[in-house]
């Protein structure tokens, strides 16, 4: 077999040539400008930029406002798991496959490992810890994956959760199938499945109103 | 244990007798709780989000790991250099793991690591460490590996090993008396497990004492190896896992990160979380091992099975096994099988739910079809004739026959879907069984003045719900409703329990609380007596009250009576004991599957999961481990593989993107019947209903087209292939 | 991921700019594909330019009857798009297939249509291949279940992973570009480019200055159309192959028709042997399977992906079978 060094390298970071890196290491001040000072704001035309050290981003979450000092690179599920002490949502797969970090915003489910936190500024965020009520009574999802025992590690349930709350606002009374397309974004590797089924259809019963 | 449970799954034995259990400690006759549908206690902790986590704990000062990789399957180390991540911003610790001159054995190998104020920062330094490496000649699969001349996985080792050789009988005669023989190569793949929790720790020092969140099945095992890895006092370490996001018998040792994260914690001098990501997770935290079998079999022509010659290998990687039982269940009297272990270049094994058992009975299985069809028997009627003899753990054939009907199997059509349209409905059985059972466990109760009653238990709940038996338990012993008893457990400064794997939680820890839990009862007992003028032999204690046996109006609310405690508390201990749980388990499963035979796509219509388990605790909890171990072989029949570049060997699907999981759209209808056996005691439930899914999956899958694949797992490129090969007149 | 300086743009004009600087920037819209490939390093960008509140999200009426979409629209919007729905059901056939709930609530109609590859070559670091600035493809001699069965005569052998670029090139689209040097419009067909030696770094043929701001799709005329997908999981998967027919009809004769087959080519495979086959002819089950033939008469596959040229026929034949309103599985 022959030697692969030219394939394999020591140096990741020598491997992972993007096509602009490569069109832009022929150009002329590409690379010195690459190199500039990595904690300073860069100078520029047109609009502000930001960064890459942390900068101020203001997050509303589960009707809250949170000051974070964040870089722009933190994902929104990173902003609040490291930054915010909200760990209810959890971080699985990181690649927006499986749905754990499943929060939803502006009314709409979706995955915040897949989303930057300085983006959703000025939006509302909720998260698995904003579900229940003022009293912190469960929410009809919640309280209905309890009574069916649609959960077992639970590493999972916060993400489905999150994800059939946010069905059963927008679609009150989902058919079977409505139901399993709605949760199709959410892996459980424990399998309770067929009590999140139940579940979800008893709340769907029950009904659900935003908190 | 696994090759107690390899040898058991070859040639089952009836139970030997339960030993008669001590008469105060005896499960009820009449339970209130034990068998109905209690609740999971955590429910609601889950479900808000409150339930911490290991890779939820963020403790003051708290710094972020990250490990450094061999990104080669087989390579020599020549240098490590971290002092270019020493220096990085944020970085408060940097190690190497491995020495200069060692050989690295698998994609995912650790090499060194770092500790930096934020988790990104880590990352970013981890990639300034600076590795040299020599890459080596590898191996990638079994094939490569057994090839004349293949390079070794390790500089120093063989490629192979022997494993399994067994014999019994005459395998002469037994071919000589078969009216048919089939001669087949049947096997399964490596898959990894998964866990949504990934593989981590959070160690903080304080002096030498460590504690340690870890997500773990087995909290006193974990704190052991701490110990001796760090050559300190087990009980300066304290290891806790109140929650943990899934195991599935791959989390039982500090494993490395477990120990890098204590060595950076202690050079920090600061808590340092170091939490695997997801392609670490895939590469090196285990997997379940391949298997293969040439077989060879016999059958009489009154349908009898006669012989069985297997020659069977697997991979278990870098250096580990591949047992599996072979041949698994049925009786085959005269049987030979001579096992070798392959090593290739990847991720070691680690039990992996029923270890063994999905392999052994997918490699049997799908050869009790071919010979039923050679004598023309349905293949239900085919196992009734060939199982072992009907015993309380051995319920095989009840369970075909009840099954059987209750599945509508008479409606299966012989072989091959005979209906127009390129949809093709089929059906398949298998059979399984598992061991489980207890073993020690040590519990203490207290009650105190306010009537509270606590139980401690170092044991864990990986998501089976052991935190609602232990609370279930001691609320059936002690006439309460489960909202008046706490069960702590998940701490080793709790009593000595055993990890949670071979499906022995369950039975190892009831009786314990169940003892603990009389002892305590009885120690009230001895104090109320008195002020009810009676002996404590006269009390019971039923629906929150202690009162006369014979005369229920001469008693006390709990509350009151405890209120006579005063300061004296009840602290008692108990220890398993024998007689109140046992062994061995058996079930059946039928799955109703259809087939495109225009795209080779599989889809599941129903599963029937007839299951035993001894002694049911929690009904709502036993099913919901019926779902999951069913569920868990669906993924295994169709959908998970773990893949490595035939040419580099690495892994190309390290993700949950392309390692593909089942979700909601790809669920059947699941049908559980569970069966109480309170005689038996408490048994186990874990493992058993994963072992046979995939089996009749694809024997359904052969029903369905007449074609037979005999391999794992079920992609549309082998059924299309299989159906392509059928139609060119070849023999599949 | 590497860390990176944010722009927020406010208008096209302002996100051509922020791109436009010395180092490497990237846009973002929905970010289902980016922020991933960013985490894997297979992106390093020094900037990152949120181009969400930057282009045009909703979807007009295109002078000549047709209909503009522009390219930050949100998938879960255009699938809440009666008229389109109407006009094109294929494109939003294909648009309820992408992903899952979560990811079409975020994801945009431009990202969609310029998501790299998924091949798991180009996405693990450890291999550095033609399109990371390397000399092979991995896939040639490794895993390839999931590669191209056409066109493969060049160096690579990804197949095209966008859903939407399939039905948008047999209705015929147009996307508009801008960039520092001004606008384009570019045909569907034509804007996604077969793998060179020259320009295997991308799939398509925007310039790194360049933004797609809008799909527009000229109108539907008297067509019928058909949308096939085969998946493995049903629940959430990348299609094993897929295909859209738009035929114009004459009668219940077929004058001319569309065929594009999508996850089986590095480009949407547009099948000329099909739609050969197709003209002229009645629009029927034998048609279908005549048409299904043809379109797969030009597959080389590669040493494990044989399997995918009977999927892709099956796909070709029910996408007509659907077009024709014939029951199919």
């Amino acid at each position: 077999m022959s030697s692969r060094k030219d394939e394999l390298s020591d140096r990741p970071e020598a491997s992972a040539v993007s096509r602009r890196d490569f069109l832009k290491s022929t150009g002329v001040g590409g690379l010195a400008a690459a190199a500039a000072g990595a904690s300073e704001v860069e100078a520029q035309t047109g609009p502000r930029a930001v960064g890459p050290g942390a900068v101020p981003v203001t997050l509303t979450v589960n009707g809250k406002r949170i000051d974070l000092q964040i870089e722009p690179r933190v994902t929104l599920l990173d902003a609040l798991r490291n930054h915010a002490n909200l760990t209810g949502n959890k971080r699985v797969c990181d690649r927006g496959s499986c749905g754990a970090c499943t929060m939803i915003v502006d009314g709409r489910p979706v995955y915040s490992c897949s989303t930057l936190a300085i983006d959703v500024q000025g939006r509302q965020v909720r998260t698995v810890e904003g579900l229940a009520g003022d009293a912190g009574a469960m929410n009809p999802v919640q309280q209905a994956f309890c009574d069916a025992d649609a959960l077992m590690c639970g590493f999972c349930t916060p993400g489905f959760i999150v994800a059939a709350t946010a069905l059963l606002e927008r679609t009150p009374n989902p058919t079977p199938e409505q139901i399993r397309r709605g949760l199709d974004g959410n892996i459980c590797r424990c399998g309770t499945f067929v009590r999140i089924m139940e579940a979800t259809v008893a709340a769907a019963a029950k009904g659900v109103r935003r908190v | 244990m696994s090759e107690q449970n390899a040898g058991r799954g070859a040639a089952p034995q009836p139970p030997p007798p339960i030993p008669t259990p001590d008469p105060r400690y005896a499960w009820p006759e009449k339970p209130v709780l034990l068998g109905t549908k209690v609740k999971r206690l955590d429910g609601p902790d889950k479900v808000t989000g409150r339930a911490r986590y290991t890779y939820d704990i963020n403790r003051p000062g708290m710094i972020y790991g990250r490990i450094v990789r061999s990104p080669y399957p087989h390579a020599k180390i020549t240098s490590i250099d971290v002092t270019a991540a020493g220096k990085a911003p944020g970085v408060k610790a940097v190690l190497a793991w491995k020495d200069p001159g060692a050989e690295v054995v698998y994609q995912g190998d650790p090499v060194a690591a770092v500790a930096a104020d934020t988790e990104d920062r880590a990352r970013d330094a981890a990639r300034l460490v600076r590795v040299r490496y020599e890459p080596l000649p590898h191996v990638s699969s079994e094939a490569q590996a057994m090839a004349a001349g293949a390079p070794k996985w390790h500089s120093a080792q063989e490629n192979t090993s022997p494993g399994a050789q067994q014999e019994t009988g005459d395998l002469a005669a037994g071919f000589q008396q078969a009216a048919h023989v089939v001669e087949a190569t049947y096997s399964t793949h490596v898959i990894t497990h998964v866990c949504l929790e990934t593989h981590g720790t959070v160690c903080e020092w304080d002096g030498d004492r460590l504690t340690a969140w870890v997500t773990t099945q087995g909290v006193h095992q974990c704190a052991e190896g701490f110990a001796r890895a760090l050559d300190i006092p087990q009980s300066n370490v304290r290891v806790i896992t109140q929650f943990m996001g899934g195991g599935f018998g791959s989390k039982f040792a500090p494993d490395a990160q477990g120990l890098i994260c204590a060595r950076l914690a202690k050079t920090a001098n600061a808590p340092v979380k170091l939490m695997l990501d997801r392609k670490e997770e895939h590469l090196d935290t285990g997997n379940r091992p391949s298997a293969f079998a040439q077989v060879r079999a016999g059958v009489a022509g009154d349908g009898r099975l006669t012989a069985f010659d297997g020659r069977s290998w697997g991979t278990g990687g870098a250096g580990a096994v591949s047992n599996f039982p072979l041949p698994y269940l049925y009786q085959f009297p005269n049987r030979r099988r001579a096992h070798t272990n392959v090593y290739i270049n990847a991720g070691q094994q680690r039990a992996m739910r029923a270890p063994g058992h999905p392999q052994g009975c997918f490699l049997t299985e799908i050869l009790m079809d071919e010979l039923a069809d050679r004598v023309k028997m349905d293949p239900v009627e085919f196992r009734i004739r060939n199982a072992p003899p009907q015993a309380p753990n051995q319920m095989w054939i009840e369970y075909f026959t009840r099954g059987a009907r209750q599945f509508g199997w008479e409606k299966r059509h012989p072989t091959g879907d005979p209906s127009a349209g390129p949809i093709k409905t089929g059906m398949g059985v298998s059979a399984h069984l598992w061991g489980g059972g207890g073993r020690g466990s040590h519990a203490h109760v207290d009650i105190t003045s306010d009537g509270s009653v606590t139980v401690k238990c170092g044991t864990q709940d990986i998501g089976t719900g052991t935190r609602t038996i232990v609370t279930v338990v001691a609320a059936e012993t002690l006439g309460l409703p489960v909202s008046a008893v706490k069960a702590e457990i998940g701490d080793t400064n709790y009593p000595l329990s055993g990890g949670s794997g071979g499906s022995t939680t369950a039975a190892s820890v009831s009786p314990a609380i169940r003892i603990a839990s009389i002892n305590a009862r009885d120690a009230l007992f001895a104090r109320i007596a008195p002020v009810l003028g009676t002996t404590a032999g006269d009390l019971v204690a039923e629906d929150g009250r202690i009162h006369v046996k014979t005369d229920p109006g001469k008693g006390l609310a709990w509350k009151d009576a405890c209120k006579h405690l005063g300061p004296e508390s009840i602290s008692v201990d108990g220890e398993w004991a024998a007689g109140l749980s046992s062994s061995g388990t058996s079930g059946v499963q039928f799955a109703e599957v259809t087939v495109d035979v225009e795209t080779g796509v599989v889809r599941i219509k129903r599963i029937l999961a007839m299951q035993d388990c001894g002694l049911i605790v929690d009904r709502l909890t036993a099913e919901s481990q019926v779902y999951g171990g069913v569920i868990a072989a669906i993924n295994f029949a169709l959908f998970e593989d773990r893949l490595l570049d035939r040419v580099t060997g690495q892994m190309v699907n390290p993700n949950m993107e392309w390692y593909l999981l089942a979700g909601m759209s790809d669920i059947p209808q699941i049908d559980v019947v569970l069966n109480n056996m309170p005689e038996r005691g408490v048994i186990g439930i874990g493992e058993p209903p994963t072992v046979s899914t995939a089996s009749a999956i694809a024997n359904a899958v052969r029903n369905a087209t007449g074609v037979t694949i005999r391999s794992l797992p079920l992609h549309p490129h082998k059924v299309l292939a299989a159906i392509e090969e059928q139609r060119a007149g070849g023999t599949a | 991921m590497k860390a990176f300086a944010y722009v927020n743009a406010t208008s096209e004009k302002d996100a051509v700019a922020a791109l436009a600087v010395d180092g490497i920037a990237l846009p973002l819209a929905g970010g289902q594909d980016l922020l991933a490939r960013m985490k894997d390093d297979i992106d390093t960008p020094d900037r990152v330019v949120n181009v969400k509140n930057a282009l045009d999200a909703s979807a007009a009426a295109a002078p000549g009857g047709g209909v503009r979409i522009g390219a930050a629209m949100k998938i879960v919007d255009l699938l809440d798009h009666a008229q389109i729905a109407r006009m094109y059901p294929a494109l939003i056939a294909a648009a309820g297939d992408i992903g899952t709930p979560q990811i079409r609530n975020q994801a945009t109609v431009g990202g969609n249509i310029n998501q790299r590859p998924r091949c798991w070559y180009f996405r693990n670091e450890e291999f550095v291949c033609y399109k990371k600035g390397g000399s092979r493809c991995f896939a040639v001699d490794g895993e390839n279940q999931y590669h191209a069965i056409f066109g493969n005569d060049g160096p690579s052998h990804i197949v095209h992973p966008s859903s939407l670029a399939v039905p948008l090139v047999a209705y015929g689209a147009r996307f508009r570009v801008v960039g520092s040097k001004g606008e384009r419009e570019v045909v569907a067909a034509d804007y996604f480019t077969m793998p060179t030696l020259q320009n295997v770094l991308k799939e398509n043929v925007l310039d790194d200055d360049e933004l797609l701001t809008h799909v527009i799709l000229p109108a539907p005329g008297n067509v019928r159309s058909g949308h096939y997908e085969v998946r493995y999981k049903a629940s959430h998967d990348w299609p094993l192959a897929f295909a859209t027919v738009v035929l114009a009809m004459n009668g219940s004769t077929i004058q001319s028709g569309r065929v594009v087959l999508g996850a089986v080519a590095p480009v949407p495979w547009r099948s000329k042997p099909a739609e050969d086959a197709l003209t002229g002819k009645p629009l029927n089950e034998a048609t279908a399977a005549a048409a299904a033939e043809a379109a797969v008469s030009e597959a080389r596959p590669m040493s494990g992906n044989a399997y995918k040229v009977q999927i892709a026929r099956t796909t070709v034949k029910r996408a007509i079978l659907k077009a024709a309103g014939i029951a199919t599985v």
